[in-house]
C-alpha cells in the first residue's frame, strides 16, 4: 500500500490541480483519496489498487465541485439578501487569481523544456472536465477503455469520444504554440 | 495523428510535470501518505478464513466458500443440539405417558411397541 501511494501521489496531485486549479484544494483531495483507499480497501490485491484509487480520486474531485457549487449557491443567496460581507469573493475574481497563479515563476520553468511542459499542462487544464478525465485516465494512468469507463461511470463509446476530442483539442492548441511532440 | 500515439507522446511530459512538483507540495503529499498509512491496518489472515482490519466489519471480504466454512461449525453445533434435544424429548414424553397411563389403547396393539415394552430397559 505504501509503495503504491508513493508511486501515484504526485500524478494524483497533478490530476487534481488540472481539475480544480488550486494547489491547496488538490492536496486536500489527494489526501482524502489516499485515506479512503487505506481505510476502506486495505485487503485488496495490489493489482486492484490503481483502478480503485482512480475511482476514489475522481469521486473526490466531483465531491469538491459539488461542495463548491453548494457554497457558491449559498454565497449568492446571502449576498442577494445583503447578508454577505463586503469581502466575499466574486467567483470570477477567484478564477482570475487562479489563472495568475499558473504563471511559471520558478527558475526551472524558465528553461525551454519547462516552457513546453507548462504549455502542455496549460492545454490539458484547458480541456473540458470529462475530456481531460478520460485523457488522463487512458494515457497517463494507462487504464484501458473499459477500466476508464468504469472509473468515469460512462460507456466505453463515450470514453473513446472524449479521448478523441481531447487529443484533437490538445494537438490543435500545441500546434498553435509551435509545439510538436 | 492516432490518439494513442499522441497520448503516448504526452505521457513523458506529464510525468516530468509530476516529478517537478514543488518542495512544499511534495512534503504535504508525503505527510498525507503517512497519515493514510496510519489509517491502514495490514489485514490479518488465519487459515485463509479470518480477515481482521481496522476493526470495521463492513470491510471484510470473504468468498462464498469461506462464508460457508465460517458458519459450518455453528450449523453443526446447532444440528447436534437439536437432535439430542429431540431424542430426549421423545423418551421423556413416552415415559410420562406410560406413568400416567395416557397412552392410547392402539399403542398396546402395536406388536413392535409391545415387544419394546417387554425388553429390559438399560
Amino acid at each position: 500500500m505504501s509503495d503504491f501511494l508513493a508511486s501515484v501521489d504526485r500524478r494524483a496531485f497533478k490530476q487534481a490541480v488540472f481539475a480544480v486549479r488550486d494547489d491547496e484544494s488538490a492536496l486536500d483531495i489527494v489526501q482524502d483519496a489516499m485515506m479512503r483507499l487505506a481505510e476502506k480497501y486495505p485487503d485488496r490485491p495490489a493489482a486492484e489498487l490503481p483502478l480503485l484509487f482512480q475511482r476514489i480520486l475522481q469521486n473526490a474531485i466531483r465531491d469538491h465541485f459539488r461542495r463548491q457549487k453548494v457554497r457558491s449557491t449559498w454565497t449568492t443567496l446571502l449576498s442577494n439578501l445583503g447578508l454577505g460581507g463586503e469581502d466575499d469573493a466574486d467567483p470570477l475574481e477567484t478564477l482570475e487569481v487562479d489563472e495568475a497563479s499558473n504563471i511559471p515563476s520558478s527558475p526551472a520553468e524558465q528553461l525551454e523544456q519547462s516552457q513546453v511542459m507548462a504549455a502542455i499542462e496549460e492545454a490539458v487544464q484547458g480541456l473540458p472536465g470529462r475530456q481531460r478525465e478520460a485523457f488522463m485516465l487512458r494515457y497517463w494512468e494507462e487504464l484501458d477503455v473499459s477500466e476508464t469507463a468504469k472509473v468515469m461511470g460512462c460507456s466505453e463509446g463515450s470514453v473513446k469520444t472524449h479521448c478523441s476530442r481531447a487529443t484533437h483539442a490538445l494537438a490543435k492548441v500545441l500546434r498553435s504554440k509551435g509545439i510538436t511532440l | 495523428m492516432n490518439p494513442n500515439d499522441f497520448g503516448n507522446k504526452m505521457k513523458p511530459w506529464l510525468d516530468r510535470g509530476a516529478a517537478a512538483v514543488g518542495e512544499m507540495q511534495a512534503t504535504r503529499l508525503k505527510s498525507a501518505r503517512l497519515r493514510a498509512m496510519d489509517a491502514y491496518r495490514e489485514p490479518v489472515r488465519w487459515l485463509g478464513l479470518v480477515t481482521i482490519n481496522a476493526g470495521t466489519a463492513q470491510t471484510l471480504q470473504y468468498s462464498v466458500v469461506q462464508r460457508v466454512l465460517l458458519f459450518l461449525p455453528i450449523v453443526a453445533l446447532l444440528a447436534v443440539l437439536a437432535i439430542k434435544s429431540a431424542d430426549e424429548m421423545d423418551l421423556g414424553e413416552l415415559d410420562a405417558q406410560l406413568l400416567t397411563q395416557e397412552l392410547p389403547p392402539d399403542a398396546f396393539l402395536d406388536q413392535d411397541f409391545r415387544s419394546w415394552l417387554g425388553k429390559p430397559q438399560g
